[in-house]
């Protein structure tokens, strides 16, 4: 028999490797096909759909429908990506348990026979059963906490949320109908006298599933909130939305003047504002030194401008009749003073001529006219007067240049 | 007391107190022992700590009903009922034009620019952003669709129903006054017996 299991064992060995490598080798197309509901035949050849379809990785439905992946294959991607959409919970417990008693039943009968090595494969594959039933609740326990800590974000719309969370609950209720077919004294008793049995199917299996079973009263506790909730938010935008409808169909609406009313509904008592204003207190003698404070604290400005009077304005437009004739003398004079330059040909001095002509300027006034009408003077005609300045330094410790005398010129042309 | 000067200053002003809007205060306020204190403190100013039924919001009221406070009450009414519907409709528009799956609710976040890119391309939300800014609640007389929604925001903040946790930055919260909006209509829907349904029937329940 030995031999026998072991040729068996490397067949589905070789074969197994061969088809899961099919998976690998095909996994864009077959993800597409996941996401499509049906597979693209014309990504793959000939031979490939038919190892696909040999493998039972594709199927047909039915004669006249596309080749789509085979249901345990969608489960199996659904539970990899956690795609809740089409997750599926299987709260089947009664075949699991079915399965453990047999293997319970053919373990006992082998080791009876003295077949041990018979005996150690069936431990292993009870092994598995219990496995495969802690892993089905752990599974499905993900699945919905997964649904719930995305607020159930895989659908769209308010409605499906709701659908989709009493989906959640039915299922729910499903998984704690299967763990309460567990009966724990049936399984105290499969595996009486047992050592590893017992190991199994009551410490391992029971703290297992009582793990399992807080899991899911958390959840379903969770589930309840979060449907209550969903329902609060569809009956606020219900409300909105007829309410909105209400009054745009009535717009001369006006609902009873509460306000008015003996009994004042507390939603319509609402007082105006009162603003509470403070100041410092002046006769408070500790409070001086903050309002020091605050004065000094405040911004000064750099220069106070006195705002101008009416009064100055009119004095100051006598002062500029005045000044005005004095500057046209002033002018005039300086306009002499470059005449007679062109006229002489030579360089004059702008001081000698002021004593000269015993004209009444202040010398500052008259050198710093000519300067001006110098300056003022377009650029062509400048080029025609040379001057020049003398100077001399303020002190011997300042180095600004006081203008003492000009000298023009006449250019030759 | 003293410690509850800026609180009792925001109440007296007129703030509505929520979880969103200052949540120490509020904390403060849920606190039965500090609501007597703060009743017992208001006494002489008349006013009184009002809340809504389940309590997520906190406000003044006048302790006794003159006259004075009556007439207040009765113009203070009269707004709230003219801003029924320009609130509801921009309830309804934000939904829509943000893809949400359901109403606002207290602690939603709005971004104004998300706002704005939605309504831009899409003419019927323009046409409805238009009508709902030149309603005498938000008074808009701009052509522009962003002076338009930024008049919206800005007087919803003035009124309350919304928050700006930065002045520079331009998203805003929904504070838990909008909470109170909804009590007001529930109440006058059930007072006045209006045909307004809030449950799903049977039908759209299967």
């Amino acid at each position: 028999m030995a031999p026998l299991d072991s040729t068996l064992t490397s067949n589905l060995f070789a074969i197994g490797a061969e088809r899961l490598a099919l998976l690998g080798k095909h996994h864009k197309a077959l993800m597409q096909g996941y996401l499509d509901g049906q597979v693209d035949e014309t990504t793959f050849s000939e031979a490939a759909l038919k190892k696909l379809i040999a493998a039972r990785i594709l199927w047909r439905p039915d004669e006249q429908q596309p080749l789509a992946l085979r249901p345990l294959v969608s489960e199996l991607i659904a539970s990899m990506v956690a795609d809740e959409n089409r997750r599926q919970i299987n709260a089947d417990v009664a075949e699991k348990l079915e399965q453990i008693r047999n293997r319970v039943q053919a373990y006992r009968d082998a080791q009876f026979k003295g077949d041990y090595s018979v005996a150690e494969l069936q431990l292993q594959r009870l092994t598995e059963h219990v496995h495969d039933l802690s892993g089905q609740f752990e599974e499905a326990i993900d699945s919905l906490w997964h649904r719930l800590n995305s607020d159930f974000g895989f659908v769209s719309s308010l409605d499906e949320k709701i659908r989709e969370n009493e989906r959640a609950q039915k299922q729910l209720r499903r998984l704690l109908d299967g763990l309460d077919l567990l009966n724990f004294d049936e399984l105290i008793e499969l595996s009486e006298g047992n050592s590893h049995l017992r190991k199994l199917l009551v410490s391992q299996l029971q703290n297992q599933l009582s793990s399992h079973h807080s899991s899911l009263l958390e959840v379903q506790k969770r589930l309840v909130q979060l449907l209550a909730k969903f329902r609060q938010q569809q009956a606020r935008s219900m409300l909105i939305t007829n309410m909105a409808a209400f009054l745009r169909q009535h717009p001369k609406y006006q609902p009873a003047d509460y306000p008015n009313r003996s009994e004042l509904p507390g939603l319509f008592n609402q007082a105006p504002a009162i603003r509470p204003q403070a100041a410092i207190a002046l006769d408070k003698a500790s409070e001086r030194d903050i309002l020091a404070e605050l004065l000094q604290a405040l911004p000064k400005p750099n220069r106070i401008e006195l705002p101008e009077l009416h009064s100055a304005n009119f004095a100051e437009q006598l002062v500029d009749e005045a000044i005005m004739a004095r500057q046209q003398a002033l002018k005039t004079d300086v306009e002499n003073f470059y005449l007679k330059v062109i006229d002489r040909g030579g360089k004059l001095s702008a001081l000698d001529y002021l004593n000269e002509q015993q004209l009444s300027w202040d010398s500052e006034i008259w050198l710093y006219q000519i300067l001006a009408d110098y300056q003022a003077l377009p650029r062509e005609e400048k080029q025609m007067f040379a001057i020049r300045r003398d100077e001399t330094p303020a002190s011997e410790v300042n180095q600004l240049m006081l203008i003492r005398d000009i000298q023009i010129a006449l250019r030759a042309a | 007391m003293l410690h509850h000067g800026p609180l009792l200053e925001r109440l007296l002003a007129g703030d509505f107190i929520c979880q969103i809007s200052d949540e120490d205060a509020f904390r403060h306020l849920s606190n039965e022992q500090a609501q007597q204190e703060i009743d017992h403190y208001l006494r002489p100013l008349n006013r009184r700590l009002v809340s809504n039924d389940d309590h997520s919001v906190f406000y003044l009221g006048y302790h006794e009903l003159n006259k004075n406070a009556r007439e207040h009450l009765s113009s203070q009414f009269a707004l709230t009922v003219q801003s029924l519907l320009p609130l509801l409709e921009w309830l309804q528009l934000v939904q829509e034009t943000l893809g949400r799956d359901s109403a606002l609710t207290a602690g939603d976040t709005i971004k104004l620019q998300e706002f704005v890119l939605r309504t831009e391309d899409n003419q019927s939300l323009r046409q409805r952003l238009q009508t709902l800014a030149s309603d005498r609640f938000f008074n808009s007389q701009s052509e522009q669709l962003d002076s338009q929604v930024k008049l919206i925001f800005r007087r919803l903040k003035e009124h309350g129903y919304l928050l700006q946790p930065h002045a520079e930055r331009q998203y805003y919260v929904v504070t838990g006054k909008i909470d109170y909006l909804l009590d007001v209509i529930r109440f006058i829907r059930d007072e006045e017996q209006l045909p307004v349904d809030d449950t799903p029937s049977q039908e759209a329940l299967l």
